[in-house]
């Protein structure tokens, strides 16, 4: 009667990583680094695809995770000479638990005051990451100078960490749909107060996904930021990284596993191709195009697919 | 000991005393029928019970403890459901993962022994073909169906149903009476609010009457509705 795992599509999405594990062998390094792009901008979306698509909470603050991911990383990577992956692990779990205590107030608020209340967090955070170095006897963040880190070796450690978080993100939206945890959440989105009525304590469900996704936004922040060799808190705390995960999901489709996928692969494609021939002008077209997709595909590209396979089953009949 | 006693249950809001001072007692096994006029604090009583609101004065004590207070998902697992008076549903979920959600969290059930609770269950409220159909799809009969099924599901041992019946015919009426009393012969505890009187008399073994949030007589269903308060509460002072 309900549907059982592993699906067909769990199979093919599982065939798609195992190509994109080999993938670099067989392309030049220009390729790779827009690939890694991509895998960093799908793992982001998708941990905000997570809270918003299933659990119907919109987040505007998830890049306080990003920018806390980028300066932990770098300052235990400095200053205690950790190697990268160990420090980044240990940002993820800051983040865990800055966002287990920002979380178990602000996951109270409903609906748009959770969204006003996170998008304020968010400029608090980088405001006070900006004022660090100036309030604390530990300076982290080097102010409005920003910080460099040693230079990175090769770039393929950076496409595997990506597609990792990319793969683990998606792997658990996959799983969402077929677990306790998964059922519990879509009943959070669809109707609270039912939920809430059926047994299910919504605040805790929703401070888990929450942790959880603070883990990965924290790990994709501090791998970029060792990527770029340079973060400053302007950029690694900018809003305009929040807006580009829900731009990016709501694009690809809200609440569907590939949906944040597709958004993110659309959207860094569009920008490079269209950002080489018109530099000045390019963000226009992509403007023109999102709104072009929110018109016409409102349940974004993975809606389209749907559609698409939809019809052509009904053709078969 | 009963099974939920109320005692001096009092909420207000703003200057409106929606339920004053009233006390209400069930036993294991009982129908316990409330009525009154609309307006008469039957839903806010309800919701007191079952956790949505938290009463300005009195106590709920359930199986000997006290839940007041509790929110409304910790309610629900210590083993009171209640149905909504506009029937709620996840509609983008099937009508089986509508009742699934309430056997995983209500019940704690695993997924598996949850998933064969959910079906039976809406065989058990006449909804076993429309399990796989969008939640959203139902009529309003098959929703108020729907949200039993649902409230079986979580395990609980007291059910709330407020107004099941609204807007039913007699036909349906009837259906839904024998399907309560299928309920209590599984061993549920049941208080329903109508003000559907034939459907009280019906189903309920006692019956407790509510106008303007307060008790105004309690007794057996068909005694209460001769009672002189009763009718002038309910057509006037001139009938009674």
């Amino acid at each position: 009667m309900l549907r059982r795992w592993p699906t067909s599509t769990d199979w093919i999405a599982l065939a798609v990583f195992a190509i994109l594990l080999l993938l670099p062998l067989g392309i030049g390094a220009y390729p790779v680094r827009v690939a890694t792009v991509i895998f960093m901008w799908a793992a982001l979306a998708g941990s905000w695809n997570l809270l918003a698509g299933y659990a119907g909470a919109v987040d505007l603050g998830p890049v306080v995770y990003h920018g806390l991911g980028a300066f932990v990383t770098a300052a235990l990577m400095l200053k205690v000479g950790l190697p990268f992956l160990v420090s980044a692990g240990l940002a993820g779990v800051v983040a865990m638990a800055v966002a287990f205590a920002v979380g178990t107030p602000t996951l109270r608020l409903r609906g748009a005051y959770f969204a006003i209340g996170t998008l304020a967090l968010a400029e608090s955070a980088k405001q006070l990451a900006l004022a660090w170095d100036r309030l604390t006897p530990i300076p982290l963040t080097g102010g409005s100078a920003g910080i460099s880190l040693p230079l990175s070796a090769g770039y393929l450690v950076f496409y595997y960490v990506m597609l990792a978080l990319m793969g683990g993100v998606t792997a658990a939206a996959l799983w969402l749909r077929h677990s306790k945890f998964g059922y519990g959440l879509r009943a959070v989105g669809e109707n609270d107060r039912l939920a809430e009525a059926s047994g299910v304590d919504i605040h805790r469900l929703k401070r888990r996904l929450y942790v959880g996704s603070a883990f990965v936004i924290a790990l994709t922040g501090g791998t970029a930021g060792y990527w770029l060799s340079y973060i400053n808190a302007m950029e690694a705390f900018n809003a305009s990284v929040t807006f580009q995960m829900v731009v990016m999901t709501l694009l690809g489709g809200l609440g569907t596993p590939f949906g944040p996928v597709l958004g993110a692969a659309f959207l860094t494609l569009v920008s490079e191709f269209l950002g080489t021939r018109f530099v000045y002008h390019y963000l226009i077209a992509i403007g023109v195009i999102i709104v072009a997709i929110s018109l016409f595909a409102p349940s974004g590209l993975a809606g389209i697919a749907d559609l698409a396979r939809r019809r052509r089953t009904q053709g078969a009949m | 000991m009963s099974l939920l006693e109320v005692r001096g249950i009092t909420k207000s809001f703003g200057s409106l005393m929606a339920v004053n001072g009233v006390d209400l007692a069930l036993e294991e096994g009982e129908i316990l029928g409330i009525i009154g006029p609309n307006g008469a604090g039957k839903s806010t009583l309800f919701n007191v019970i079952a956790g949505l609101e938290r009463p300005t004065a009195g106590s709920v004590t359930y199986r000997g403890r006290s839940i007041a207070g509790l929110s409304p998902d910790a309610v629900c697992r210590r083993g009171i459901a209640k149905t909504f008076q506009i029937p709620q549903l996840f509609p983008r979920l099937t009508v089986a993962e509508n009742v699934l959600v309430a056997a995983l969290y209500g019940r704690g059930a695993g997924l598996h022994d949850a998933r064969r609770e959910a079906r039976e269950w809406l065989v058990f409220v006449g909804l076993g073909e429309k399990a796989q159909m969008p939640a959203e799809t139902l009529s309003v009969p098959e929703r108020r169906r729907a949200d039993l099924a649902r409230v079986m599901a979580t395990g609980a041992s007291l059910i709330l149903l407020d107004e099941n019946m609204a807007g039913l015919n007699q036909k349906e009426v009837e259906a839904a009476v024998t399907l309560l009393r299928g309920v209590r012969a599984r061993g549920k505890s049941l208080i329903v609010t109508e003000h559907i009187m034939g459907a009280i008399l019906g189903l309920a073994d006692r019956a407790l009457v509510l106008n303007y949030g307060e008790k105004i007589a309690e007794g057996a269903p068909a005694d209460v509705m001769r009672d002189p308060a009763v009718i002038s509460a309910y057509l006037g002072v001139a009938y009674a």
